[in-house]
Order: C-alpha cells, then structure tokens, then sequence
C-alpha cells in the first residue's frame, strides 16, 4: 500500500471509529442520588456470579498462567508470551522459548495459545520463525524492547503479521524516566523502548496492521497512553498489569471508543477482572472488553473462538 | 455482611477521582453490599493543616441520615505539625472518630520521628487503631511532584520496635513483605490488621500460612483503586466460608472494636 492509500485509509477508518464511539457516564452512581441522599437500599451483590457473566479471553498473559485460578475465573482463553527479554536474544534463545510455548499449548490445548516472540535483529530468522510457530498453531506475537516498533528493522515482520491478519503484540510503556518522557527521572530502561508516539507512528505507517499496546495498568500513566492513541484507531490496548487505579478502563472506553479496549491480566488475574467489573459501564461494554473485541481481531485472520 | 477497612472521600491533587464524597460512597457501599467502611479524607493528606479536612468528614458524616452508623472515620494526625494533640483529642472526643491514619511520606517525617512514637503511644491511651498506609498511588504512574519511594512492609519496623503495645493497620500493600528473622518475631508480637487492597495480596494464600487468618481483612482502598479487586481475593480463597467470614468482617469488627 503506498504512503497515500494508506493515509486514506487512516482518514476513513477514523470517522468509523469516531461515529461509533460511546462515552460512558462517568458519574451514573451520582446521577441516581437526589439532592445527595442515596436513593439505592443496601442489596445484595453475588461477586462470583457477577464474574462468571462474562466470557472472557486473556488478551495478555505471560508464562507460566495459575490455571487453577483461570478456570476459576472462568477465562475461556489465554494468550500467552514468554517473559520480557530486554535486548540480547538470539534466533537459538527465542527459538527455545516459543518451543516452551508450543509444550505449554499441547498441555492445554484450545485453552492456551501461545505468542510468537522473535528479534527483529535477525530479519530472516525471525521471519522464519514466525511461519514456524503459526504452522503449529501459534497466534500474535509478543515483542519486547529489542528495537523500538517504529523501528525500520520491525517492517518486514509487522507486514509478515498483516499478511498472516494476526495481532501485532509489543510491550509499551510511558512512565516518567522512560523513553523521552521527562528523561531527568532516568529509570534505566533501554532507549529502544516503544512508548505510545512509536506505536502511533507504526501503526500509521501500517493502517491495514492491529496493534496491541500492552499495558495500561503495567505501571504507566495510563492517562497519558490513551489520549496519545485517540486518533489512531488500528491500535488496541489492553487493561493488563497489576494497576488497577479507579477509572482507568472507562477513561480509555471513552478515549478509544468500546471497540479498542481488550482485557488483560499480565498474570495479575484479580486485578484484570476487578477492574472491568468495577467499571461504570454496561454489560455489553463490559463483554465486548472481556471477549468480543480481542475476538473480533482474531476473527480478522481465522483465529476466532467460537 | 463486609466491612471495607480501607476507604477515602476527598481529592487526589493529581487525579480525577469519580467518588468523592460520603454520598457517592454510600451509594457505592449499597450497590455492592458492602455495610461499613472506614473512611479517611483524602485531603488531609495534602493540607499543611490537616485537621481541616478532619473537620470536613465530620461535617460530612453530620448531614447525612443513616451515615454515622455505617461510616466509620478515621482522623489524619501530622505528629509533627503545631497543635496536633489538640487535632487527636478533638477528633477522637468531640468528632467520635474510631482511629488514626499517618502518612508519614506526604508529611515529610520519618517512621522513626520522636512525635510518631508519641502518637502511637497516645494511640493507646485512646484505645484506637493507627493507620499506616504503604502505598496511595502507584509511584510508577504518579505525578512528578507526588512521591517517588513506596515503603516496604520492613520499613514499618522502627515503630512497631518503639511501641509495640499499639493496634496498627497496614493498607495497601504493594511491595516486599519480606522480614528477616528478628521482624517475624516482632510482628508475632504485634497487633495488626492487614487489608487486601495491596498487590501482595494476589497472594493471600500464603500470606495467610504466615501470618494467620485472623490478620486480614477486606479493604478496598477506593475510590484510588477499583472497588472489586480486593474482595475478588477474598472471594476466591480455598478457604471455607467461616474463614472467609473472618476476612469479609469479623477481623475488623474485633479489631476495630466496633458492634
């Protein structure tokens, strides 16, 4: 696709995005007081019914999951990764690791899927090996900080990804001290280090490619990750990680829409369900984050749970 | 029946928080069950005077039918701020509050002050619990003018060495529990109440095989975190319901000594 398509392509895809966004009230306990009394008696409330409501797929989740713990959370599925490398990893290294992978799907078969991880420092190994796991069954990748996703060394990968229609999956941050982002709090991670203007920069070079930040409750200003993604509607995020700060998943339904928002636990399980149910949003909000809208981009390559 | 040990009305200087005030919390605490809540101004926190904000709750919880009974506030003390005895005996007498909350962090003293030990000694005279609050957000994602060091459960130690007869609770854990030897044995000693709004508590299994089931209790930490996360932990315990009982609002009850 060239330069132009593609920005036409941006261009249409965000008044889609923009016409059907919902925002959420943000204040609808407030909105059924009146004159400040509380008008709702006591009641009764089934947390573990509440929970099993909804179906659920765990679009991040890291080796090895407590799978005692999902099936009782009642998580249909889970997309799992191996743990962060930060820089070296060489092609016999990743190799290794996505075959950890592949024995952890075979334990769990249609419960686990495993996630591609690769170095884009090793073009054709790379590519190699992401033909190798998807044969096996493989789904999205999980990329961490060994060139930053607007890096030019990502491209042949990012479109191998949009050729196979799967999620392209890349650890994010912003945090003070990471990435450009008021340096002066240095907290040493590496500048290749993808913060949300790198993903925004991919992901217009790639209109056509679906991005997963991961993830706003990893630590970061979550704030500041959704505003950045407002106008930039091929990339997702994921409520992962063990913040679970007030607010945080309405803040990004409103900024992104309902459609962009997917669940996440980053193996933080109560947290990554807490703060979905605890949000002030409607059920099929609450579904479409749980399920549907990681479902609908698996769906995009046959990767889809029925 | 669940008491929710950790909770806040008030502002965070940093951050919209979507329910501020008694009201909102009320309404909140009969959506999901929940019958009391101790409840701190988060204000206090901020204000040099922080007895302002005390007074602030207390006028709160004087409008509100139905309030009194199922709030249960606590009062932030600065031990190291002009008149703070006054502030202890004022909040403790004239405004019935149940308990102490310290933040030693924002009011820039250390857990070793010379006045904290005395307040946690008064602390005892007034038979009220003390507060200690190790995370209130996450220093990750915080503001640049907020804090920037989180404390451990060790660091906890000097005051519990200094005044070990005191009730304390300790909310929010979100960082190492590890002890040596020397602060086990201290914390077998110690009376406290952990809640389980902190991330250590993902794993309050085993916290439970060290400590006991009766040092927990639900706590929520709202409206900073999300309102469901912590009783999920609690939910989903193997453990039989009596014991999860004792979690949901017995411990509290007993610790609190509220009916």
């Amino acid at each position: 696709m060239s330069e132009l398509d593609r920005r036409k392509f941006v261009k249409k895809a965000f008044k889609v995005s923009a016409g059907s966004m919902v925002i959420p009230s943000m204040v609808s306990s407030r909105k059924e007081m009146s004159d400040g009394q509380v008008s709702v008696p006591i009641q009764d409330f089934d947390m573990v019914a509440e929970v099993a409501r909804f179906r659920k797929i765990d679009a991040y989740c890291t080796a090895r999951p407590d799978m005692n713990l999902v099936e009782k959370l009642g998580i249909d599925r889970m997309y799992v990764g191996q743990p962060m490398r930060w820089l070296e990893w060489n092609p016999e290294e990743f190799r290794a690791a996505n075959d950890e992978i592949l024995n952890l799907m075979r334990s769990f078969p249609n419960k686990i899927i495993g996630q591609i991880s690769v170095n884009p420092h090793f073009r054709r190994e790379s590519l190699d090996e992401i033909a190798r796991c998807a044969d096996q069954g493989m789904v999205g990748t999980r990329l961490y900080y060994q060139a930053k996703i607007s890096d030019p060394l990502y491209f042949p990968i990012i479109e191998k990804l949009i050729e196979l229609g799967m999620i392209i999956f890349v650890h994010g941050e912003a945090q003070m001290g990471v990435g450009g982002y008021r340096m002066k709090y240095d907290i040493g991670r590496p500048p290749t280090i993808s913060v949300p203007e790198d993903f925004v920069e991919a992901a217009r070079r790639y209109p056509e490619g679906m991005f997963q930040f991961a993830h706003i409750g990893g630590g970061g200003d979550w704030e500041y990750m959704c505003k950045a993604f407002r106008d930039t509607p091929n990339v997702y995020v994921d409520v992962g990680g063990s913040n679970n700060e007030e607010g945080m998943v309405e803040f990004a339904v409103e900024c992104l829409g309902e459609d962009r928002v997917l669940f996440g636990t980053d193996n933080s399980y109560f947290q990554g369900v807490g703060k979905i149910i605890g949000a002030d949003l409607t059920d099929q909000q609450k579904q479409k984050i749980f399920f549907d809208n990681y479902n609908a981009l698996l769906k995009r390559g046959g990767y889809h749970v029925d | 029946m669940w008491i929710d040990i950790n909770g806040y009305i008030g502002q965070w200087p940093y951050q919209k928080l979507i329910l501020d005030d008694c009201a909102t919390l009320m309404h909140r605490m009969n959506r999901f069950g929940v019958n009391r809540t101790v409840v701190t101004h988060l204000n206090a926190i901020h204000y040099k005077n922080p007895q302002t904000a005390n007074r602030m709750l207390y006028e709160e919880l004087q409008n509100m039918a139905g309030m009194k009974e199922r709030l249960i506030p606590f009062a932030v003390i600065n031990p190291t701020y002009a008149g703070w005895q006054y502030d202890l005996k004022q909040s403790l007498e004239e405004y019935s509050m149940k308990g102490i909350a310290v933040y030693p962090k924002y009011h820039d003293y250390d857990i070793s002050d010379v006045n904290l030990t005395e307040l946690a000694r008064m602390s005892i005279e007034y038979d009220v619990p003390v507060a200690l609050t190790l995370r209130m957000v996450d220093h990750r994602s915080r503001f640049w003018m907020d804090v920037e060091k989180e404390w451990m459960l060790t660091d906890l130690m000097p005051l519990f060495r200094r005044v070990p007869e005191a009730r304390y609770m300790i909310r929010n854990v979100a960082n190492s529990t590890r002890l040596d030897n020397e602060d086990m044995q201290l914390m077998k000693k110690v009376q406290w109440l952990m809640d389980t709004s902190g991330r250590v508590t993902n794993n309050l299994e085993g916290l439970i095989e060290t400590f006991g089931v009766d040092k927990f209790a639900f706590g929520s930490h709202t409206p900073i975190l999300d309102y469901v996360t912590s009783r999920l932990r609690i939910e989903y315990l193997d453990r039989n319901e009596e014991e999860k009982d004792k979690l949901r609002y017995v411990n509290a009850t007993r610790f609190l000594n509220i009916d």
